[in-house]
């Protein structure tokens, strides 16, 4: 697979991916999780990676900020290899926002001000432009600063997540299933947020999805991942209206993915 | 009785003693709980062991060199860690090297500190005293090690969502295991603070009853027992802290990544 398959020129890549391999051992032998993958997600695009459970998606996306390392391969976040970067540094230019959102005791200020306190910083009051900027960006309402964050549903605690995670004006956003734990209009809210967020940040967005509706409304470009290997990628609505492969058209037709999804995993 | 002297006690007179645990027996066969073979089993183990150790002091004793009397409070030591290691179900990484350095250090600091600058007997390695107080520093310390150790493992397995939520946000690994390390350590102080807190209303304590028994001034005991209570939460709290100090490091990558 080329680098850049889809013509991205070399001034948009925000994140380069080249040929990454996770293996891990299991007892009596090894097991391939992610096989030689290769991709570029670019500045003001969303990148994102469908595929059945065990595909090895979740692990792909955790080398991306260095929560997981991969056993071959490199990874660029712009021209420099991010393995050389300081691990800390890097998460703060490549926020995550995981699966389910956990919520830290106290309210969401609090919350919004933990990634400023774990860098020694001072943390900005509720009228700060940076938190204002964050609670505007999740579209979150400004009320919800001094509410206690683990009363909230699930819907918002996303929001808070995800206010929580641009806070510190990252450069790269990863989501691993951001709407697993949501329902179907809360879901939807949140995929024009996040369709919005990466267009006026100039974010680049990699995520993790069973939720093709999601995909659809925020994808500009797509990854299928199939036992830790790509099998299609390219432009979001092009590959959805015409999938190449047999794998990736069974993989659409089945509603695996909103069951899956709907569960929690 | 004379104040000074203790009531000997001769074989027959354990022999009533060791009544009382054939009665527990029996009760347990009466009601059918089926404990009675283990409780025997174990009561036996028990006499052999304090008779094996009522010798082996005799020998220390008589020796007068500070060469029996370390290699005694090392063997306690092994023997403490080794009895930890079976208790606890999960174990952290490194069990036997974190709590064994720890115990080593943390009570080794406090009884010589207890027993050179607090009570100050010569020589230092006088096993009457060495020995003694060692032994009980070491015991507590090691329940607040077990404690600690558990703990420790328990919170890092079920924050593992948490710790990593604060490594996205860029928390080092001191940092995202901080609220599993402050529990860990609470944890490990809190039989302490009971028994502190129960000290002479509940239950006179152990060493304190021995001094009064064997003809110590009621005054002077309980200030021994108010020191070694210092010395048993200084060590408990030290010993500790210096697991979980090492212990949480063992979760982690250099990269402060969280192990699988």
């Amino acid at each position: 697979m080329t680098l850049m398959g889809d013509g991205k020129d070399n001034q948009a890549v925000k994140i380069r991916v080249e040929n990454v391999g996770v293996v891990r051992g299991v007892p009596g032998g090894s097991v391939v999780i992610v096989d030689d993958v290769s991709f570029a997600a670019g500045r003001g695009e969303t990148t994102t990676i469908i595929g059945p459970s065990g595909s090895g998606k979740s692990t792909l996306i955790r080398l991306l900020n260095r929560l997981d390392e991969p056993s071959s391969g490199r990874i660029y976040l712009d021209d420099t290899e991010t393995g050389t970067l300081d691990p800390l540094e890097l998460r703060r230019r490549v926020a995550m926002v995981l699966q389910k959102p956990f919520m830290f005791p106290g309210s969401v200020l609090d919350n919004l001000q933990l990634p400023f306190r774990y860098r020694n910083a001072a943390p900005p009051s509720a009228d700060s432009d940076e938190v204002r900027r964050a609670v505007a960006l999740a579209r979150l309402s400004p009320d919800f600063l001094d509410r206690e964050a683990r009363s909230l549903s699930g819907g918002e605690q996303q929001r808070v997540n995800l206010a929580r995670a641009l806070i510190g004006r990252p450069e790269v956003l990863l989501l691993d299933e951001p709407t697993s734990a949501l329902d179907r209009p809360t879901a939807d809210h949140l995929a024009a947020t996040l369709h919005d967020v990466c267009r006026s940040e100039q974010l680049a967005i990699v995520m993790v999805t069973h939720d093709l509706r999601l995909a659809q409304h925020t994808a500009d470009h797509l990854i299928y991942l199939e036992k830790g290997r790509v099998v299609e990628e390219g432009g979001a609505a092009e590959l959805l209206a015409r999938p190449q492969t047999e794998a990736f058209r069974q993989f659409l037709a089945e509603p695996a993915w909103e069951k899956e999804s709907t569960d929690g995993k | 009785m004379e104040s000074n002297h203790v009531v000997p006690m001769d074989l027959a007179q354990l022999g009533f003693a060791y009544g009382l645990i054939l009665l527990a027996a029996g009760l347990s066969r009466l009601r059918k709980i089926g404990q009675e073979g283990k409780l025997l089993w174990d009561s036996l183990r028990m006499v052999l062991q304090l008779l094996a150790v009522g010798y082996l002091l005799h020998l220390v004793f008589a020796v007068r060199s500070p060469l029996p009397v370390l290699l005694m409070l090392l063997a306690m030591t092994g023997f403490s860690l080794q009895i930890a290691g079976t208790r606890i179900k999960r174990r952290m990484p490194h069990f036997y090297r974190v709590v064994g350095s720890s115990i080593v250090i943390g009570c080794g600091a406090v009884t010589f500190y207890f027993c050179l600058l607090v009570v100050g007997y010569t020589p230092w390695f006088d096993p009457r005293y060495l020995i003694p107080l060692a032994g009980m520093i070491i015991g507590n310390a090691m329940n607040g090690a077990t404690l600690a150790a558990e703990r420790l493992s328990s919170e890092m397995h079920d924050r593992r969502e948490e710790i990593e939520t604060a490594l996205c946000l860029g928390a080092n690994a001191r940092q995202a295991a901080e609220p599993a390390v402050r529990n860990a350590y609470k944890a490990s102080l809190i039989p302490t603070m009971n028994t502190m807190a129960a000290t002479g209303i509940v239950a006179l304590p152990g060493m304190m009853t021995g001094q009064i028994l064997s003809g110590t001034e009621p005054g002077v005991a309980v200030r021994y027992q108010i020191a070694i209570m210092c010395a048993i939460t200084g060590a408990v709290a030290i010993t500790s802290f210096l697991i979980l100090l090492q212990g949480y490091r063992h979760y982690f990558t250099e990269a402060h990544q969280l192990k699988e």
